[in-house]
């Protein structure tokens, strides 16, 4: 017996499996961005200088662009994870997932525009400063 | 009529060290279904592929299999409704292969028999004759007992690909079947056993099982459920 054939073609994606493996990529990158975060926010033990340099360093305007990234990121990790509580607990929740996942992405897609629009903004005002 | 292109996966144990594709060019009838398509490279064009198959109604589960990315059954799969005409046919993954498009179901019938998937009583039957339950009851087990064993849901599961262990949703299913049974009294042996970091709690609600199912069965919502019941007993 074979234990191991190889595979001729991918198995293929459906939205259950992109929005499950878009859930773990969220969450690895939320996992780093936190890391990220204790690590900027540590330097206010150094006192105020300390904290304002590497605080210059993170308010560039590349990182600007990455705080609308991260709201994305939040977005999704945040509202596909209500989808799956919501799946787990609600009666037939598994039934409506596909429904679950299209309200919660509008919710979140009224959001992004509600935060990443002024965060543009200030990107854009900062660009031209 | 029109020339379709087979890709089918080969592997015979007294050959090959490995699997390999096998192309077939053939001449698709309308009407035609996967199994239909294998039928005729079978009986007319090379007579060595070996694949199951017996009711072509889509009631024995004999002939599951992964038809271009997909698992689902050959007999049910209409050609016309793929939509290429380049067509690829694999034997279902996470089992091991014995030949062709055939592969070892004993997993899968392991991890169905763990479950105990019969009726289980305690107490003798109220009456001399049998054990009655209500149509309201009986409406609970909709979607739980259409179940034929094809193994398209196990074998489409990635957590199965990655926990050879984990009781898969076919089997998760079947325990929902009995679980939920009203005439049922098994609730601790069951438990016992899919109440386990390899049994409800291992599913990932990626939802593969759903879509593979050929009889539109949703294992998930029966894993979700008996991780709620599971939940309620312990509180």
């Amino acid at each position: 017996m074979l234990e191991k054939p190889p595979v001729i073609k991918p198995y293929r994606w459906h939205l259950g499996s992109i929005a499950w493996i878009l859930h773990r990529i969220t969450g690895l990158l939320l996992v780093f961005y936190l890391l990220l975060h204790i690590w900027v926010t540590h330097h206010v033990t150094e006192g105020p200088e300390g904290f304002n340099k590497v605080m210059s360093v993170v308010q560039q305007p590349i990182f600007l662009l990455l705080e609308i990234g991260l709201l994305v990121t939040v977005l999704y990790h945040a509202f596909n994870g209500l989808r799956i509580i919501i799946v787990e607990f609600a009666d037939n929740g598994a039934g409506a997932h596909k429904t679950l996942f299209g309200i919660m992405m509008a919710i979140a897609g009224i959001l992004f525009l509600v935060g990443g629009i002024p965060m543009f903004m200030h990107f854009l005002h900062v660009l031209n400063k | 009529m029109a020339e379709y292109v087979f890709k089918i996966f080969r592997y015979d144990p007294e050959k090959d060290e490995t699997g390999r594709v096998q192309e077939y060019r053939i001449d698709v009838q309308p009407g035609w279904t996967v199994l239909d398509a294998l039928n005729y490279i079978k009986w007319f064009v090379d007579g060595t592929l070996s694949y199951r198959r017996a009711c072509r109604h889509g009631i024995c589960g004999s002939c599951g299999m992964t038809i271009n990315g997909k698992n689902g059954l050959a007999c049910e799969t209409q050609i016309k409704d793929l939509g290429t005409t380049v067509i690829t046919v694999e034997p279902l993954r996470g089992f091991p292969v014995i030949k062709d498009l055939i592969v070892d179901m004993e997993p899968l019938y392991d991890k169905l028999y763990a479950i105990k998937p019969y009726l289980i009583t305690k107490t003798p039957p109220p009456t001399d004759k049998e054990r009655l339950q209500s149509p309201e009851d009986r409406a609970k087990l909709d979607g739980k007992y259409e179940c034929i064993l094809c193994g398209c849901c196990t074998s489409s599961c990635p957590t199965y690909w990655a926990d050879k262990n984990f009781l898969g949703p076919n089997a998760l299913l079947k325990a929902a079947r009995f679980l939920f049974d009203s005439r049922d009294e098994g609730y601790e042996e069951r438990v016992s056993v899919i109440d386990d970091k390899h049994g409800v709690w291992r599913c990932h609600t990626i939802f593969n099982c759903v879509e593979a199912c050929p009889k539109e069965l949703n294992p998930t919502q029966a894993i979700v459920d008996l991780r709620k019941l599971i939940l309620r007993g312990k509180l």
